[in-house]
């Protein structure tokens, strides 16, 4: 039950995938229009106003710590869960499969390390459940929603954190620290949707998460291909592709790099370190960098909803195969595509 | 078929484990919610920040006097900032290292318009083409993977 050979997700997790993301952007969108407050001045109209944008965040929040509360249960409580969770350590071939990367990148290894591949290729015996870079994704998210939701609560109340921290002051830079946590998902988040939405095979989401390999359309594993290579070769780019993935990747490194930089400038928003007189960095090119970023943010939300529906699609298909009768299966022109 | 065998994999968690723990995950968070609010009923705690406000101290700090004061919180905002900078920095690493990486595995690709059915074709017209195209695409058509540590090829992939 631990190698789901067949995709990355069992329904539950993309349900729960789902609603974590969509819970998570509304995270970000609200949280960091009132962080960048002065770059994202839309954003915080957009929800309803200073007012608004909190009583959004916070209900985003609530559902957060459910969600959170929820997948941890199902982790310890099921065997599905405690057996997946022996998938996510990281061994000595990550570590290898980062290097191996370099040099594939670099040109002096030709292929990727199969700790690297999301391409379907391959056996479920030679090719991980999760990449090196999902399991940095789980270990790095879990350890940012622990901290996020801890700190999250602790400020829930003004009255709360103001009891602890003794002074407003205290308890606004308590929230700056809440704030700045959060930066390393935001741009985390910007990268897994590069990661997930941009590979030449998988483009424009990667239905592997989704649906079983063996049906991905594109996959002719079954005529011979057991030397070693990936079949990488038989599938067609998409046109689209070259300028997609430059545009995307382009808009991921100036969303980072915005979002990181106004985060530094933004010091000790609301409460900076030193006294700042007119307020945070009223910098054009910086308002453009963050709203580019948040402009991934909102295609990667529309990429996994995609996911999701072929999913559904798949889902629907199947069941209708089980339906007929064996006879309507064998029928050539549809095996094909449905495979 | 053989995809039958996959149905009961895709829902590899019970339903009944799901039904328990999400109910449970509700009644924790309403718990940790009604803590974090003292016990108390929800009043003045929904608009704590007002971040956008206009005016004579209208804005969250407006009142502040002396900035925060107490180390660890300073030290622990300063930590914070120091986190996300090192995992930028990483983390633009991975999207350059994957930009890359991606862009040669796209030129192993097909190219576009060259369909399945149409192998023959492709790999004629692939020949047709620039040499650097040929090397490409045009073989990789014809010989299959096998062909992919051909020397003049390799390092194109």
């Amino acid at each position: 039950m631990t190698q789901l050979d067949h995709g990355k997700f069992t329904r539950m997790t993309t349900t729960f995938h789902t609603l974590l993301a969509l819970d998570v952007f509304v995270l970000f969108f609200s949280g960091y229009s009132m962080m960048f407050n002065d770059e994202l001045w839309w954003l915080v109209g957009l929800m309803g106003g200073s007012t608004g944008v909190a009583a959004v965040h916070r209900i985003a929040g609530a559902g957060l710590l459910a969600l959170i509360v929820f997948w941890m249960l199902m982790m310890v409580t099921t065997g599905t869960g405690r057996g997946n969770f022996r998938e996510v350590l990281p061994t000595r071939g990550d570590i290898e499969a980062m290097v191996q990367d370099v040099k594939f990148l670099l040109g002096s290894a030709d292929e990727r390390h199969p700790n690297a591949r999301q391409f379907a290729g391959g056996t479920a015996d030679e090719i991980p459940l999760l990449t090196y870079i999902g399991k940095g994704v789980v270990f790095i998210f879990s350890v940012e929603l622990a901290l996020l939701s801890l700190s999250g609560v602790l400020i829930w109340t003004k009255t709360g954190v103001m009891g602890m921290l003794a002074s407003k002051t205290a308890a606004m830079a308590f929230v700056t620290f809440h704030g700045l946590l959060g930066v390393i998902m935001l741009m985390g988040v910007m990268f897994h949707i590069f990661e997930h939405g941009f590979h030449p095979a998988f483009y424009p989401v990667e239905v592997k998460a989704f649906i079983p390999r063996s049906m991905i359309p594109e996959y002719h594993d079954e005529e011979g291909d057991g030397d070693g290579g990936t079949g990488i070769e038989r599938l067609e780019l998409a046109p689209s592709w070259n300028t997609a993935s430059t545009v995307v990747g382009a808009l991921t490194v100036i969303g980072i790099v915005s979002v990181l930089l106004a985060s530094v400038f933004d010091e000790g928003y609301p409460v900076p370190r030193e006294l700042v007189i007119g307020g945070g960095p009223t910098n054009t090119l910086l308002a453009v960098g963050i709203n580019a970023g948040i402009f991934v943010l909102f295609l990667g939300l529309v990429l996994q909803m995609y996911g999701n529906l072929l999913r559904v699609r798949w889902e629907r298909q199947l069941e209708s195969e089980a339906e007929e009768p064996p006879t309507t299966a064998t029928d050539g022109g549809r095996s094909e595509t449905e495979r | 078929m053989s995809y039958r065998k996959h149905l009961p994999e895709t829902s590899g968690y019970s339903s009944v484990a799901i039904a328990v723990n999400a109910v449970i995950a509700i009644a924790v968070t309403l718990v940790v919610l009604w803590w974090a609010s003292g016990f108390g009923p929800f009043y003045e705690t929904i608009f704590r920040i007002d971040p956008a406000v206009s005016g004579a101290n209208a804005g969250v700090g407006a009142d502040w006097t002396s900035g925060n004061q107490i180390v660890w919180l300073d030290f622990a905002i300063a930590i914070t900032h120091a986190a996300d900078v090192i995992m930028g920095v990483f983390i633009l690493f991975m999207v350059f290292l994957h930009w890359g990486a991606f862009r040669r595995l796209a030129a192993r690709m097909r190219p576009p318009g060259a369909t399945r059915e149409s192998d023959e074709t492709v790999a004629a017209d692939g020949g047709s083409v620039a040499g650097d195209a040929d090397d490409r695409h045009g073989r990789t058509g014809r010989d299959g993977p096998g062909d992919d540590t051909a020397p003049g090829g390799g390092g194109e992939r």
